[in-house]
This record gives C-alpha cells, sequence and structure tokens, in this order.
C-alpha cells in the first residue's frame, strides 16, 4: 500500500513515539535503579548497585521474593495439568453444553481479578486460610488455569486430530495415545503455558493483596506496600529484576519451544519403549 | 469400556457422525472435570455467594441494591469507573491503531521488532509498570525535569495522583490488548482491494478510509471491547495512580470491604461490577464471536 512519502514519514514518527510511550517506564526503572542517591530523582547524578545490594541483603526483600518464587511454581505445577487435561477434554471430547463449559472455564480470564479476591476472601476467611500459602496456591492456579487451557487448546484445534485417531485405531490405549502421541505434539504449547503462568503468578498482586498476610506476603505484595505509603528506592532495583525475569522466561520459552520442534523434526519414526 | 481399545470399535457412547473429532467422546470429556471442580469450589462457589449475600442481609432484600443508586458516592464511582474506562478505550484506538497499521504494512524483519516492543511491556506486571510512571510523572520525575529545564514551566505540573496520571498509566497496561486483535485483523485483510481502489482512481487517503477502515472495523471492536472491560475493572493503577477523585469501582470495593468492613455491600459491588462486565462481553463475544476474542489472546 502506497503513500506519499511524507505521509508516511508521519505515520513513522507518529508510531516511534508511540513506542516510545511503551517502553519508556520500564526504561526510566532500568536507568534509575543504578541511581547512588536516596532521593528518587532522574537522570541519576551518580551511579552504584546499592539498591541491588539491599534487595540481596535483607529479609525484607528477599524473603518475599523466594514466597513468590515457590508460590509461582506450584501454580505453575497446578494449573498446568488442571489446565492441559481440561484443554484436551474440551478439544478432543465432545459432550453436551461442551460450548458453555468451555466459556465457562475462559471466563476468569475476563472477570475483574478484585471481585475474585474478594469471593475468595470471604470463603478463606470463613475456613481460616488467610494469610497462609496455601490459599495463594489455589488462588493464583485459579488465575492462570484459563491461559493454559486458551494455549493448549490453540494448539490442540491446530494439530491433525486423525494422528491420535491412527494410533487408537491400531491398538494404542487411551493413555498410551495421550503420552506418546497427543502430549509429544503440544509439548511446544506446554512449554509456553507453563512459562506464563509461572509469570502471571509471579508478577500476581491483588489477590497477594487480599489473601495474604504477615506470613504469606509475595514480593508483589511488599513492593505494593511500599509504592503506597513509603517509596524506597530499592523499589527500581526490584523492579528491574522482575523485568529480567519476565524477558529470561520469554526467551527461554522460546528457546526451548524452538528447540522441541526442531528435535521433533528430526526425529524419525520410533515406536515408544516398552 | 475396555481399556485396551480394540481396533476399529467406537468408544461407548461416541456418536458416528463421520468426522474424526467425535470419534470418540465421553472419555475425553471427563478429562475435564477435575479443572471444573477447581473451578466450582473457587470460582463458582465463592461468586455464587456474593451474590446471595448481596441479596440477603439475611432476608431477601433490596436494600443494598437500592443504597448503590441513591448514594452519591457510589454513584459517583460508576460514573468515574465509565468515564475512565471510556477515556483509556478512546486513547488506545488512538495510539494503536496507527501502530498496527505500521506494523502490517512494513517489511516482516521491521514487523518482528515492533511486535516485540509491544511484547515486552505486555508480559511486564502491572506493578513495575504503574511505579514507572510514578518516578515519570511525580513532581521530581523526568518529565517535569526535563520541562523546567528547557523553560517551558516554571514549577512542576501535577501530573499524578489525578485523572491525567490514572489515564496514561491504564493506557500504557491497556495498548497492548488493543494493538494485537487489530494487528490480526488488519493482517487478514486483502491489500489487493485497496490496490483495486487505487488504481480506480482513489486517492491513498480515499482508499484508506472508504476500503481498508471499514475492513478492519471488527479488530476495532474487538480490540475497544477488550480493553473496555479491562478497564472497568481496573484495580492496581487507579489506586496507585490516582486521587480522591478518581475512586473506581475496584478501589471501592477495596475500601468498603477492608476498610469499612461492610461485606455485605461489597459482594453487592462486586456482583454489580461482574454483571456490566460480563454483559458486555456476551454482547460482543456474540456479535463478533468468542474465539474472535480468545484466539487474538493466544498471541
Amino acid at each position: 500500500m502506497d503513500h506519499t512519502g511524507s505521509s508516511r514519514v508521519l505515520l513513522w514518527a507518529f508510531c516511534l513515539s508511540v513506542l516510545l510511550f511503551l517502553l519508556a517506564p520500564i526504561l526510566v526503572i532500568i536507568i534509575a535503579s543504578f541511581n547512588d542517591s536516596q532521593f528518587l530523582q532522574f537522570p541519576p547524578q551518580s551511579w552504584s548497585l546499592r539498591w541491588y545490594n539491599r534487595f540481596f541483603d535483607s529479609p525484607h526483600w528477599y524473603e518475599p521474593a523466594l514466597l513468590s518464587l515457590r508460590i509461582a511454581l506450584v501454580t505453575m505445577g497446578i494449573s498446568t495439568a488442571l489446565g492441559t487435561l481440561a484443554a484436551i477434554g474440551l478439544v478432543r471430547g465432545e459432550f453436551r453444553g461442551k460450548r458453555i463449559t468451555e466459556l465457562f472455564m475462559i471466563s476468569p480470564l475476563f472477570v475483574p481479578v478484585i471481585v475474585v479476591a474478594i469471593g475468595l476472601y470471604f470463603q478463606f476467611a470463613g475456613i481460616q486460610l488467610i494469610g497462609k500459602p496455601v490459599a495463594l496456591y489455589l488462588a493464583h492456579a485459579l488465575l492462570a488455569t484459563p491461559v493454559v487451557i486458551v494455549i493448549i487448546g490453540a494448539a490442540l484445534r491446530s494439530s491433525d486430530a486423525s494422528l491420535e485417531l491412527a494410533a487408537r485405531s491400531l491398538g494404542a490405549s487411551w493413555i498410551r495415545t495421550a503420552r506418546f502421541v497427543t502430549l509429544p505434539i503440544i509439548r511446544p504449547a506446554l512449554i509456553s503455558a507453563a512459562g506464563f503462568a509461572f509469570l502471571i503468578s509471579f508478577d500476581e498482586v491483588v489477590l497477594a493483596i487480599f489473601l495474604g498476610g504477615p506470613n504469606a506476603t509475595t514480593l508483589p505484595k511488599r513492593m505494593w506496600e511500599s509504592m503506597r505509603f513509603e517509596i524506597d528506592p530499592t523499589l527500581t532495583a526490584i523492579s528491574s529484576l522482575l523485568i529480567l525475569v519476565a524477558v529470561t522466561v520469554l526467551v527461554a520459552v522460546a528457546l526451548l519451544r524452538r528447540a522441541v520442534e526442531r528435535a521433533r523434526g528430526q526425529r524419525t519414526l520410533q515406536s515408544p519403549p516398552g | 469400556m475396555d481399556g485396551k481399545g480394540v481396533a476399529g470399535s467406537p468408544a461407548v457412547g461416541a456418536v458416528n457422525r463421520g468426522s474424526s473429532r467425535t470419534y470418540w467422546s465421553s472419555r475425553e470429556a471427563l478429562l475435564v472435570l477435575p479443572a471444573l471442580g477447581f473451578y466450582f469450589l473457587l470460582y463458582l462457589y465463592p461468586l455464587s455467594r456474593l451474590l446471595v449475600w448481596s441479596l440477603f442481609d439475611p432476608e431477601l432484600t433490596a436494600k443494598n441494591y437500592q443504597q448503590l443508586i441513591t448514594d452519591a458516592v457510589y454513584f459517583k464511582a460508576l460514573r468515574n469507573t465509565l468515564e475512565i474506562s471510556v477515556l483509556v478505550t478512546i486513547g488506545c484506538l488512538t495510539l494503536g491503531y496507527p501502530l498496527a497499521y505500521l506494523a502490517v504494512t512494513v517489511r516482516p524483519r521491521i514487523r518482528v521488532v515492533l511486535l516485540t516492543i509491544v511484547l515486552v511491556p505486555f508480559w511486564t506486571s502491572v506493578l513495575v509498570r504503574s511505579f514507572g510512571w510514578l518516578v515519570i510523572l511525580g513532581t521530581n520525575g523526568l518529565v517535569n525535569r526535563t520541562l523546567i529545564a528547557i523553560g517551558v514551566i516554571s514549577s512542576p505540573l501535577k501530573l499524578l495522583y489525578n485523572l491525567v496520571g490514572v489515564e496514561i498509566g491504564m493506557i500504557h497496561v491497556l495498548l497492548p490488548f488493543m494493538i494485537f486483535p487489530l494487528y490480526s485483523v488488519m493482517v487478514r485483510i486483502d491489500t489487493d482491494l485497496v490496490r483495486v481502489a487505487r488504481s480506480l482512481g482513489a486517492s491513498p487517503w480515499r482508499a484508506m478510509l472508504h476500503v481498508f477502515m471499514p475492513l478492519s472495523l471488527p479488530g476495532v471492536a474487538a480490540g475497544a471491547a477488550m480493553v473496555f472491560l479491562m478497564a472497568v475493572g481496573f484495580y492496581v493503577t487507579p489506586a496507585l495512580l490516582g486521587g480522591p477523585q478518581q475512586l473506581t469501582l475496584a478501589t471501592l470495593i477495596d475500601m468498603v470491604v477492608n476498610d469499612l468492613l461492610h461485606w455485605g455491600f461489597g459482594a453487592t459491588l462486586g456482583v454489580l461490577l461482574v454483571t456490566v462486565v460480563g454483559t458486555i462481553f456476551l454482547v460482543f463475544s456474540t456479535i463478533l464471536g468468542l474465539d474472535r476474542l480468545v484466539a487474538t489472546r493466544t498471541r
């Protein structure tokens, strides 16, 4: 589609500013994290790693980080397992009300988190689950499972169901088919889904605020408290580390997927062991 | 139901309609049960409880809902929420449409770079991004210091804890949700149609306005619906970057439940919020088809 040169330049200029807008907070935080000063000034006059040291030296910060890591790993496990099973059931299975069920299972993506938060808050308060990490294992899993279902569902829909049919008609049982035909097909999607489930839980803040407590404070919750009441410059370092985590997970997912897909292409047809 | 499966025999209850997908049926369907049970316990049940609490006090009463309409504070929160969300949607559309269009019309190499730049903030936590704006928009932040340094203003602008801060923060967070649906629709538009219009004598702008834009409308609708839906329910950004005048339904719920301890009324607000969001979602998913909305998220 051709436009006159000047309108093209205008378009590019506008879009570059939008892109700058998108990157601005991230870039500013990363730069500000190396600021030596106590005050949140920008641009920094002197540079140091003191805020990074602060993070690694204070239990106030690294303990919530470790808790967040633990919760994210558990959430990743639960939601990937539940979500994958559900996706297989929704895409390959047939039952009445399948459409509604699928809509229902994806709906947590669209229901405002705050409503889920108060619902769970009232529920868990009754059984004394507030302030315990278990509450967050469950709540985060609820938030991450729909994402897993969408990702794995898409992979299943775009793959060839007749491969599984062929395996079944050749005598493979239901479980063997799942293990040696279905699972390898969706392995790249599984990697993506697991990675995103991890990130969703690790960064999650609203449920952490409502369901957490002194013994169950995640990193986002602690950061939130600092941002609201007294801004601690360590926040810039922590935020930069969080950005790093997100980028790492994204890159890792992309690389793993590439490796899996390459291995699949090179593998010759071999019968499964046993 | 024989676990070993004899070759060629249909699973129990299978409907033989000739497509491979319905060959096996109820067995795969069972796989949905664990997740479904999980959802019932942790999602459906707590939410229905909210509905029950909003209606019973302890007898059946409309008291909570009456209070919703009559009390000025709560009504203001609803108005604020809608105002903010509409502004955010317009902002995202204005910023996102040209960018999506550009992404469609450039070489694949550059396209990947553009879309990656959109993806990185998308996967960065809302908290981190909102905090970034806290640093940029503060009285001693980047914007104010730059403007003062070059002499445009003499005292810092108040860009935080007001509508400006909230809008900037929310547009930033929701922009990728506008760009991806737009892009996925635009990429499927047949550019030959635009070329035909040009060859028939239309100027580039006319071709754009009368051929390309109407064809991109489904993307606009999907993106706008998604952004609006999410904006209405937002908590983090308005709470962090807004002032007392930017009370939204979400921040109000937080206040009512945690500070005022009015659990019943908090439940009512929650029900209201879900109803608003759910209605918009249902309307759009029937018009556009759920697959469109969902498919665009799996990018």
